[in-house]
């Protein structure tokens, strides 16, 4: 078979990751993002791929992309002009959303206002009732009547969302068909597509916020396309969602809302396929850039999932991996606080100016400085291709070590140290405060900085090693090449354990027929089909439910109730600590996931490059009161089990490793370094 | 012992103790039981010292809890003083003698023991959903004594060196209507006390005993010296105002609060003389739930990331006399506090906007507008209760208008989906908005306040509401107007209407539905300063009726 590539566009850069599976050949390339129409990049990368590498592009068989299209139209509310319908008398609701504030103490900040200003927000006199039976018919003139309205409010597209649509959504589909007549080429959105599942608000608010983003997703995806098709015609192309999965160009301009969160998916995605080939199934994985980090619990392999977020303040309901994201990274800045004492971040210096030591006029401290200053990061990055200016650090830092009274070194330790408890607190969120012990989990970091800073917080939180994969740079690229295609399905049907079944049984059936829908359009062999079924249960009374995965042992057929109850006691007492055996529990909803599995690929088959470089060493401070001379060994030389002793720093293109000496880091069989943290 | 401590680690353990804080309040909501804690969050974790003061407080709580936070350390370290032992655990909710709010506030505390030594307290507060006493849910409007509201606990030792006191727990359960739920929630404030415990210790064993204590005390000064710099920031002066409640739910109406602001340098004392003597109905505030009010009104004008602790309590001064409505005794009542508390930061906020103008809000919506539907439910017989607490209208600020349909001041809860409404009860919800024209008109506006209309499906039911801000208009600042009352209205099937009182119990009948209507909020400065495209605004989302817009806007 053909090549394998994967493109993900970040802010800056644009990385490419290309995989062979026949001779199991691997080839990156980087190039420069072009954020204005980022297909330029991508072809200019697939170019360079071809050039520098000679990868042959006309047999390319896959091309994974994630896109940051949808989150950068959010960010700079450069989606389109729309108009919501909903129910009489509810039109309000997408601006009162749940009727809280912000923060609490602060009566200045107010959650982001509606993406649909109420003018052009319309109500169908209409109305379905609980259990999806009409209360207020829709009439046919007014299906006209709103959709005239529609036609004339000069919108590019329009949010359909009525009140117990996920139970009926007839509503929802005459009032489409007809706006769809009225006004051909509008964009539409219609909530019992999107995400047909309970509680009105964050339903309207996916809907809105998918109708927002397809103008300017679609057009892209054409765009796309088009240039794919013109280079590798026997591509299939595959658009990654936040879930980790990758969908087809089509289904991506339908539901762009998909894309939202799929930028740090792909890295999860990467780091679970490196996390398997290393025969480490529970990890933690560690993301730092420059201005965030994100962090994510892997268990037996997988991902834990999310099933609602946040996205640029608005509420969004779609599966998704569940990354905690905090403001921390190697361009946060020390700076000192009202109490004054020393903070780092949120505050970022950003990729400009950056910190002070990129020597691009950024002149306050951040933590890639405190690393420079201590020698942790060398003043040569990517190979030579980028100086760091020591000197430039060491005058930001400064003026924090003169007002602590510290040496500049003990000051950049300072910002070490203060930064990592802040990563610690994060490590702790998805962990200690979610019902996991972090301790038996091997911390992955990637991302530029991540490696920098694993070894210190693993030994604080008694993590029992670190495990930083071959290319930590681009694991993003390279997770889009391992990912399956995803599509998921959802379907509300409340019922207590105890009633009949049958309505639930029903609706998985009805979710098991569009799964096979959807393989068939996809052409997915039956070999490749997998799926995965969940249920959200809770207790009857309680308004807040816990997914439980439902073990395929009998297809996809639905257990007897006592199966479901123990599944949810167990998953219960996992989660809170405690269950009610003989309290009744209901099922809410049900979750469908039809997963397309892509050819697996093996480990890497890079040998090593023996770079004969001479063994050099230089001082670096890993902590107390003085310098170590440490070794720097250059990653590339390294071979399956070889072991750098600390102190040392394994310097490499995309990252550094600092070995603080009484370490020692080993390479493993997939190139991994695993280093094991001291009890 | 005494140690110093560089600023660097004092960073890293702050955080260490704010982290703890953190980590017990998710464990409390997670292992509690009942919606309240699970959903709505009523409920915060706090560390103190040896010397009961308020040292941590987790990011989530809410502002009404940080007083009685101390106020149970307080009354706890001057009742069991030198006796206390390590396992202990303390138990109060009585807001007369145990420095509470309100009685479905229980308060836990657990001390935390180093070398022998007494080093701190690790204290829980949740809300839980019935007490006792006279109506379920132990906060009826009405009530006219602190022993209708629930069953009051001084502070009491519920377990001596890990050792339950398994006959005062039988006590305190028989006397709730739902021992199971309290006893779950019980279960979940004693393991968060206990994780609070150990993570403290471990913070102890890393950085070291002397270390921590040091901390506690630089944390306090330095949050007091922080604070007196953001006073000191505040105009010298003396800043008076007054507003009144609508009325008691009983006999007393207007009941008026007034307050004298006095500032210079870096001292500041609210003065509340002034304000009446308490009142029969259970509107009356105990001194903690006043000291919440001050500090939430100084948090918000002076910087909302200030600290909750010892430190920055310490660097305001209160005066409230004995016997009146912000300083009660016994046996007042006091179940209905959280409104009184709107109207306290009200009065906070109107006397600084004298000595702030661009820091204040005009008058939020100013209550803590509540609506019951019990009854049971036709096709199952089986009871049900659905309470909900509305936002309103968010005061205009100087900049930009003040929000519509929110919540206000010391409240933050969230609203229930319709959806999960009509899926869980017979009732069915005929709108949900914003209320047109209750929003006062002004350079920026008070925000609108929401209207939610609820009708029982096949059956007859109760209603009981609870309002404020009914009478008495949200007030506008610097030549804003005024916002709009709230109101509860009866809709017959016939489609007459008819006003409710401001706190009513009632049948309700099939056929029949109640409107909810909360307060708008107030304006901010005169009303022809408001510029053009904003008048369009408000005209073009119909948020305001072109009659409102002519008659508060001459153009």
């Amino acid at each position: 078979m053909g090549w394998l590539i994967g493109v993900d566009v970040g802010g800056t850069f644009t990385d490419l990751f290309a995989f062979e599976p026949p001779t199991g050949r691997i080839a990156v390339h980087k190039v420069p993002s072009t954020p204005a129409d980022p297909s330029i990049a991508i072809v200019e990368g697939l170019q360079g791929l071809k050039d520098r590498h000679g990868v042959d592009l006309g047999a390319m068989e896959r091309f994974a992309h994630g896109t940051t299209v949808a989150t950068n139209a959010l960010i700079q509310r450069k989606g389109g002009k729309l108009a919501l319908v909903t129910t009489a008398g509810f039109r309000d609701l997408l601006e009162i959303g749940r009727q809280i504030r912000p923060r609490v103490y602060d009566i200045q900040t107010d959650y982001p206002p509606p993406l649909i200003p109420r003018e052009r927000r319309f109500e169908a006199v209409e109305r379905i009732g609980s259990r999806g039976e009409v209360i207020v018919g829709l009439e046919e003139a007014e299906v006209r009547q709103v959709a005239a309205a529609i036609a004339g409010a000069g919108v590019d597209g329009v949010a359909i969302c009525l009140l117990f649509s996920f139970l009926n959504p007839d509503h929802e589909r005459r009032l489409a068909a007809a706006i769809r007549e009225a006004a051909p080429g509008l964009h539409l959105s219609v909530s019992s597509e999107v995400q047909p599942e309970f509680r009105e608000y964050e339903r309207m608010s996916t809907t809105v916020l998918n109708a927002y983003l397809q103008p300017q997703v679609t057009l892209y995806m054409e765009r796309l396309g088009q240039a794919i098709r013109e280079i590798a015609p026997a591509a299939a192309i595959g658009i990654n969602q936040s879930s980790g999965g990758l969908m087809s160009i089509e289904r991506a301009s339908q539901f762009p809302v998909r894309t939202a969160l799929s930028g740090p998916a792909a890295g999860v995605v990467g780091a679970c396929h490196v996390a398997a080939l290393s025969g480490h199934p529970d990890v933690i994985t560690f993301d730092m850039g420059g201005t965030s980090t994100d962090v994510c619990l892997v268990r037996g392999g997988k991902a834990e999932m999310a099933f609602g977020r946040d996205v640029a303040g608005f509420p969004v309901r779609m599966p998704a991996i569940d990354i905690h994201t905090i403001g921390a990274g190697g361009g946060s800045i020390a700076h000192f606080g009202a109490d004054g004492l020393m903070k780092v971040g949120p505050e970022s210096a950003g990729a400009v100016p950056g910190p002070a030591c990129y020597g691009r006029g950024g002149t306050l401290p951040t933590v890639s400085d405190a690393n420079v200053v201590l020698g942790r990061l060398p003043v040569e990055l990517l190979g030579g291709d980028m100086r760091l200016d020591k000197a430039a650090a060491e005058n930001a830092v400064r003026p924090v070590a003169d007002r602590l009274g510290l040496s500049i070194e003990a000051a950049a330790l300072g910002i070490v140290r203060i930064v990592n408890a802040n990563m610690m607190r994060a490590i702790r969120a998805v962990s200690i405060e979610r019902g996991h012990d972090p301790r038996p989990f091997v911390l992955m970091p990637f991302g530029g900085a991540g490696a920098l800073h694993a070894i210190e917080l693993a030994e604080e939180i008694g993590m029992r090693a670190v495990l930083v994969p071959p290319s930590p740079g681009i694991l993003c690229a390279q997770g889009l090449v391992v990912a399956d295609l995803k599509e998921s399905f959802v379907a509300t049907c409340r019922t207590p354990l105890a009633g009949d079944l049958g309505i639930v049984k029903r609706e998985l059936a009805r979710l098991s027929a569009a799964l096979e829908q959807w393989w068939a359009r996809e052409r997915i062999a039956k070999s490749d089909a997998r799926a995965e079924l969940v249920a959200d249960m809770r207790y009857i009374g309680q308004n807040y439910e816990l997914s439980v995965p439902i073990p395929d042992d009998r297809g996809l057929d639905l257990p007897p109730a006592a199966e479901l109850a123990a599944l949810f006691h167990a998953a219960h007492a996992r989660s809170y600590g405690h269950c009610d055996p003989a309290a009744p529990v209901e099922i809410v909803n049900l979750r469908l996931t039809g997963i397309g599995r892509l050819p697996d690929i093996g480990p890497p088959r890079v040998p090593p490059k023996r770079s004969g470089r001479d063994a050099r060493t230089r001082p670096v401070w890993f902590a107390g009161d003085a310098a170590v001379d440490a070794r720097i060994v250059w990653r590339d030389d390294l071979a399956p089990g070889d072991s750098v002793a600390g102190p040392a720093v394994i310097e490499q293109l995309d990252a550094t490793t600092p070995v603080p000496p009484g370490y020692s880091a080993v390479v493993d069989a997939s190139l991994n370094l695993v280093i094991g943290v001291r009890a | 012992m005494t140690s110093s401590i560089d600023p660097i680690t004092l960073e890293i353990v702050w955080n260490g103790l704010l982290s703890v804080t953190d980590e017990c309040f998710i464990t409390l909501m997670r292992s509690a039981y009942s919606t309240n804690i699970k959903e709505r969050h009523d409920h915060s974790i706090a560390i103190a010292d040896a010397k009961g003061r308020l040292i941590a407080q987790s990011q989530g709580s809410l502002p009404i809890h940080i007083s009685s936070m101390t106020g149970l350390i307080a009354a706890l370290l001057a009742k069991y003083g030198d006796s206390i032992e390590e396992g202990d655990l303390f138990l109060a909710n009585d807001p007369h003698v145990a420095g509470g709010t309100h009685l479905p506030d229980l308060n836990f505390a657990m001390p935390v023991f180093e070398d022998g030594r007494l080093i701190g307290l690790v204290a829980n507060i949740a809300h839980h959903a019935d007490v006792g006493g006279a109506a379920a849910g132990s906060m009826s409007g009405g009530l006219n004594e602190i022993w209708k509201e629930g069953l009051r606990i001084p502070v009491v030792r519920l377990m001596r060196r890990g050792q339950l006191a398994q006959e005062l727990m039988d006590i305190i359960l028989l006397n709730m209507r739902l021992p199971e739920e309290r006893k779950g929630d019980i279960n979940a404030q004693i393991a968060a006390c206990r994780l609070g415990v150990e993570r403290l210790k471990a913070l102890s064993h890393r950085y070291g005993l002397g270390t921590l204590e040091t901390a506690f005390d630089e944390i306090v000064s330095r949050s007091t010296a922080r604070m007196r710099a953001e006073i000191a920031k505040i105009p010298d002066g003396r800043y008076a105002f007054e507003d009144v409640l609508d009325d008691d739910g009983l006999e007393a109406k207007d009941v008026r609060f007034k307050l004298v602001i006095d500032k210079s340098g870096d001292r500041i004392v609210f003065d509340w003389t002034g304000s009446d003597p308490q009142v029969p109905g259970n509107v009356n505030l105990t001194f903690n739930a006043t000291q919440s009010c001050v500090f939430f009104g100084l948090k918000a004008v002076l910087d909302p990331d200030l600290p909750n602790n010892q430190g920055v309590l310490d660097a305001v001064e209160i005066i409230a006399p004995l016997g009146t409505v912000v300083n009660c005794v016994a046996p007042a009542a006091v179940a209905l506090r959280a409104n009184t508390c709107q109207r306290g930061i009200d009065v906070v906020l109107g006397a600084l906007a004298q000595a702030l103008p661009d820091k204040v809000i005009a008058a939020a919506n100013g209550a803590n507008t509540s609506a019951v539907f019990a009854g049971n439910d036709p096709e199952t017989g089986r009871p049900y209760v659905y309470l909900e607490t509305l936002g309103g209208g968010m005061g205009a600020r100087a900049t930009k208008d003040g929000k519509d349909g929110v919540q206000a001041g010391i409240t933050n809860t969230s609203n229930l989906p319709v959806e999960a409404i009509e899926m869980e009860y017979p009732l069915r919800v005929l709108a949900y908005g914003f209320v047109e024209d209750s929003g006062g008109a002004g350079r920026t506006r008070g925000g609108l306040g929401i209207r939610r209309i609820v009708t029982p499906v096949g059956h007859r039911c109760e209603f009981s509401g609870v309002g404020e801000r009914f009478t008495h208009r949200p007030w506008g600042l610097f030549g804003g107007e005024p916002g709009g009352t709230g109101r509860f209205v009866l809709v017959e099937p016939s489609g007459a209407r008819r006003q409710l009182a401001n706190k009513v119990r009632m049948p309700l009948n099939a056929g029949e539905s109640v409107v909810v209507e909360t307060p708008g909020a107030g304006g901010y400065g005169p009303p022809d300063e408001r510029t053009a495209d904003a008048v369009a605004e408000d005209l073009g989302s119909g948020k305001f009726t072109p009659e409102f817009m002519a008659r508060h806007y001459r153009r």
